[in-house]
């Protein structure tokens, strides 16, 4: 047995085990009581057929007197699913004896375990790690892992005032996205899959069907997967067989179904003008995880590059280098820098190490950075270190300048984009530009420009089976597409001159 | 400072010393002395090569640029207003709240061929402290356009301190009507000639913005903006000109003062006070008001119930009252209208305001108008 990157898991909330936690936690109500107990009957598992679903997280063992109850619980479960073709993972805490549980978890017939921060043993099954988001062992992650700890997708809840939703300093609502943790993990972990844990807020967006949605495509867009988790309610609904509630799932599903039938995107890699450049572990991981966010959400395109991995060379379509830590490259690294600076490159950093004796060079009074000329280009000093990391985001993108953005929106407020492409060509070959939009209103009136000439697009939606051809508009420089008013997810897709 | 700041600090030394004697005159009677004027109206159907020809025009027929800009350093002030990635519809936004880039090259190369010495572009753009041309990316705008198309052409950004150590200080003659004077950015003040680049548009809080709404924006948010602190400017601008509209809170106490605290804070009523005070102390050398494209009903696609209209026209004077007052009757208005009238439905009008301070007239049997006849360029804004 091994792990399949092809499963998409779901969160099957059932058995003694589930009421227990919610017990303990305080979230029994009669929804989730009536759920919990619906769900655990095969039968339940009728909901899956002819569904993307297909690999089942079930809790397993958590340490406590309830864990040999569930075991015998979920075997009709279990069997009936096996049936049905379904994979089942069970979900081991960390207070559980891990070795025993894998073991019976193999006995029942399990094609694999998840643990919560795994100590190294190796183990009969096949292991998804599962670690927090800010500590993810990257080095032990396997072909599928996981993190907790990630945001529900949507408008920062905390900034909504009634059904307003409130900018940030950005100008911009604040939305909640795990993507950039995404992007960190492709170059972190390449080759592998990460799942996202992460369960609807308890009171919430998670009403509206959309929010279903845009859970599944702020994780499929930007490559990794979500374990989907529904609420109580849902739960309920859905074991009741009410309508709403059904169509929610549906909807949910055809999202899902969606992105399985482009899975060739995910081989395509991000676009930017910007590499990004941190060992992003320890005192680095806060700094740099929260630039990558944040220039995320000012639509910067960037590609993340781990501090020991070779530097990147400058090309027409990379321009910028962010050298994020404190330490200072290696004599190899600087070297290679000042290589970039001097064929016309930019170099952004916190200290200065470049040669010994030239002289700062002038820069705009709103920028607090100290320019040093380097060749054809620039090495750009941050005068007081990177310390605000919205700071560092804005100063990034000015330093850089919006000449160099690849792709923009226009009527954004609540949307935000993703651009891929195939890496081996940078002037040929398939170019994605994914549109999210984190509100749970349409996006009306949303423009999309892209950096280049571009005739026309296939316009790519959850809700159509076929793409549309959407004319671009010539602007100057680039090229406009216009959008129909945006559900929750599109992407464009066409043949690259640029971008 | 140079030799222009010390220039501008004698003449308003002047204006401060005579403020007496104005403050004691009837209004009416600053009126009456308000300069006559010409006031250029160019119809042009679109955005293309035919600005040029017809701005060149324009400025010939109010009596040519060279005598105003020779040698001169000229500020121009554009109407960037909002976020540059605010959209009405899908519509680029020089062909609705912004002033058309095109309409800007063309009148920076003829500034540049009438001999300006230098030409600097400025906006104080929506809650940032960015580089201007940042910003005009951001727009999809190209600024090296405008860097050819004259010599000496520059950018800055007039919505902090900018490139100088301290704000320039304007203070209003006779007084003022919301504040005594403004702190502005070096820029209005360390150039011989100010220019107006307005759009012809409507506006929800002041009924019309043409040149001299247009000057609102010189007005720096680190100062005057919703998050500037109590004492001091912030080094960089947060939010828009709230405080102007509501009056809730008081610009940063460095500062020159309100004229009266206990006075109206309803928007109608403050912001066509801030906006004459700005012209009266900030005089406008020169107003172009682009009309080509442009949108009704408001300033912004965040006001309600706004379209795209075309009024096809250029309008320039050398007066930024007589040329607003043209531009409100091609709008289909009254220039001589005044609250509880349209356009100045739930607001006083900044032109009657600006003339009472002395800055022009309203009163087009005063105005001469040059090009195509008002009658035969009128476009009515509430009617289209």
């Amino acid at each position: 047995m091994s792990l399949d990157r092809k499963w998409q898991p779901m969160k099957w909330p059932c058995g003694p085990l589930e009421v227990a936690r919610r017990t303990k936690s305080g979230s029994m109500n009669s929804d989730a009581k009536e759920a919990i107990e619906a769900w655990g009957h095969a039968s339940a598992l009728e909901l899956l057929k002819g569904t993307p679903v297909n690999c089942l997280v079930v809790p397993w063992a958590e340490g406590g007197p309830e864990d040999s109850a569930q075991r015998q619980a979920l075997q009709p479960l279990l069997e009936a699913g096996r049936r049905l073709g379904m994979s089942f993972v069970a979900k081991i805490a960390s207070e559980a004896d891990a070795a025993s549980a894998v073991a019976a978890a193999r006995a029942a017939g399990f094609a694999a375990v998840m643990v919560e921060n795994p100590s190294g043993q190796s183990f009969a099954l096949p292991v998804i790690p599962q670690f927090p988001r800010d500590k993810v062992a990257w080095e032990k992650t396997s072909t599928i892992f996981s993190s907790s700890e990630n945001v529900w997708p949507g408008l920062n809840l905390e900034t909504m005032h009634g059904d307003t939703a409130v900018a940030g300093p950005t100008g911009i609502p604040w939305v909640n996205s795990n993507a950039w943790f995404a992007l960190l993990a492709e170059e972190l972990a390449p080759g592998r899959t990460l799942w996202l844990d992460f369960d609807p807020p308890a009171a919430s967006t998670a009403a509206h069907p959309t929010g279903y949605a845009l859970a599944v495509a702020d994780s499929r867009a930007y490559g990794s997967r979500w374990i989907i988790s529904l609420d109580d309610k849902l739960l309920a609904g859905l074991a009741k067989g009410n309508a709403q509630a059904k169509q929610v799932w549906q909807d949910l599903c055809a999202t899902l179904a969606f992105f399985e039938s482009h899975r060739e995107w995910e081989s395509l890699r991000a676009l930017g003008a910007l590499a990004v450049v941190s060992d992003f572990r320890g005192e680095n991981a806060y700094l740099s995880g929260e630039v990558l966010n944040l220039l995320n959400r000012r639509q910067v395109q960037f590609r993340v590059i781990e501090r020991t991995r070779s530097l990147p060379t400058l090309t027409p379509s990379l321009r910028a280098i962010l050298w994020l830590d404190r330490e200072a490259p290696s004599a190899e690294q600087r070297s290679r820098l000042l290589e970039f600076a001097q064929q016309g490159g930019l170099v952004i950093a916190a200290d200065y190490w470049g040669p010994a004796g030239v002289a700062p060079t002038k820069k705009d009074p709103a920028l607090p950075y100290t320019m040093y000329n380097a060749g054809k280009g620039q090495i750009a000093v941050a005068v007081e270190g990177f310390q605000d990391p919205y700071q560092v985001a804005v100063d990034t993108h000015l330093l850089l300048s919006r000449r160099n953005d690849l792709v923009r929106l226009y009527n954004p407020e609540t949307t935000n984009c993703h651009c891929s492409g195939d890496f081996s060509s940078p002037h040929e070959g398939k170019r994605l530009v994914q549109v999210l939009n984190y509100s749970s209103d349409r996006a009306e009136s949303v423009t999309v420009w892209l950096n280049a000439r571009v005739v026309s697009a296939r316009l790519w939606r959850p809700e159509a089976k076929d793409a549309r051809t959407l004319e671009g508009v010539a602007a100057s420089p680039g090229t406009d597409f216009d959008l129909p008013p945006l559900s929750v997810y599109c992407a464009l897709e066409y043949e690259g001159t640029r971008l | 400072m140079t030799m222009t700041t010390c220039s501008r600090r004698k003449f308003v030394a002047a204006m401060g010393a005579a403020a007496g004697a104005w403050l004691a005159r009837p209004a009416m009677f600053l009126a009456r002395s308000a300069p006559a004027s010409r006031v250029a109206v160019g119809s042009c159907r679109e955005y293309g090569p035919e600005v040029l020809g017809t701005l060149r025009t324009m400025f010939d027929q109010i009596g040519g640029l060279q005598d105003l800009v020779r040698g001169k350093t000229v500020a121009v002030k554009l109407n960037l207003t909002g976020d540059a990635t605010d959209r009405l519809g899908y519509l680029p936004a020089g062909l609705t709240h912004w002033v058309h880039p095109q309409v800007v090259g063309a009148t920076v190369r003829l500034l540049g061929e009438a001999g300006a010495r230098r030409i600097r572009l400025l906006e104080s753009p929506m809650g940032t402290a960015e580089p201007l041309e940042e910003f005009m990316l951001q727009a999809n705008w190209e600024p090296r356009d405008f860097l050819s198309a004259a010599p000496h052409v520059e950018f800055e950004n007039t919505n902090y301190l900018g490139y100088s150590k301290k704000y320039a200080r304007f203070w209003v003659p006779a007084g003022g009507l919301r504040f005594k004077g403004y702190d502005l950015n070096h820029s209005y003040e360390d150039c011989d000639v100010f220019v107006s680049l307005a759009k012809l548009k409507e506006h929800v809080t002041a009924g019309v913005t043409l040149s001299m709404k247009n000057c609102f924006g010189i007005t720096p948010c680190t100062i005057y903006g919703d998050g500037s602190p109590e004492d001091e400017p912030s080094l960089t601008p947060r939010g828009g000109r709230g405080p102007f509209h509501e009056m809730n809170r008081l610009p940063s106490k460095s500062a020159p003062p309100a004229v009266d605290l206990n006075s109206s804070k309803e928007p109608g009523y403050g912001v066509p006070r801030v906006v004459a005070d700005l012209v009266a102390a900030r005089p406008v050398h020169l107003a172009i008001i682009d009309g080509i494209h442009s949108m009704a009903g408001g300033e912004g696609p965040w006001c309600d119930h706004v379209r795209h209209v075309q009024p096809g026209l250029l309008v320039a004077g050398t007066n930024c009252v007589a040329t607003d007052a043209v531009c409100m009757a091609l709008m289909g208005f009254d220039p001589m209208a005044d609250r509880g009238t349209p356009p100045f439905e739930t607001c006083d009008s900044t032109l009657r305001l600006a003339e009472q301070l002395g800055v022009g007239t309203r009163d087009l049997t005063q105005i001469e108008v040059a090009g195509t006849p008002i009658a035969k360029a009128r476009f009515n804004f509430r009617q289209s």
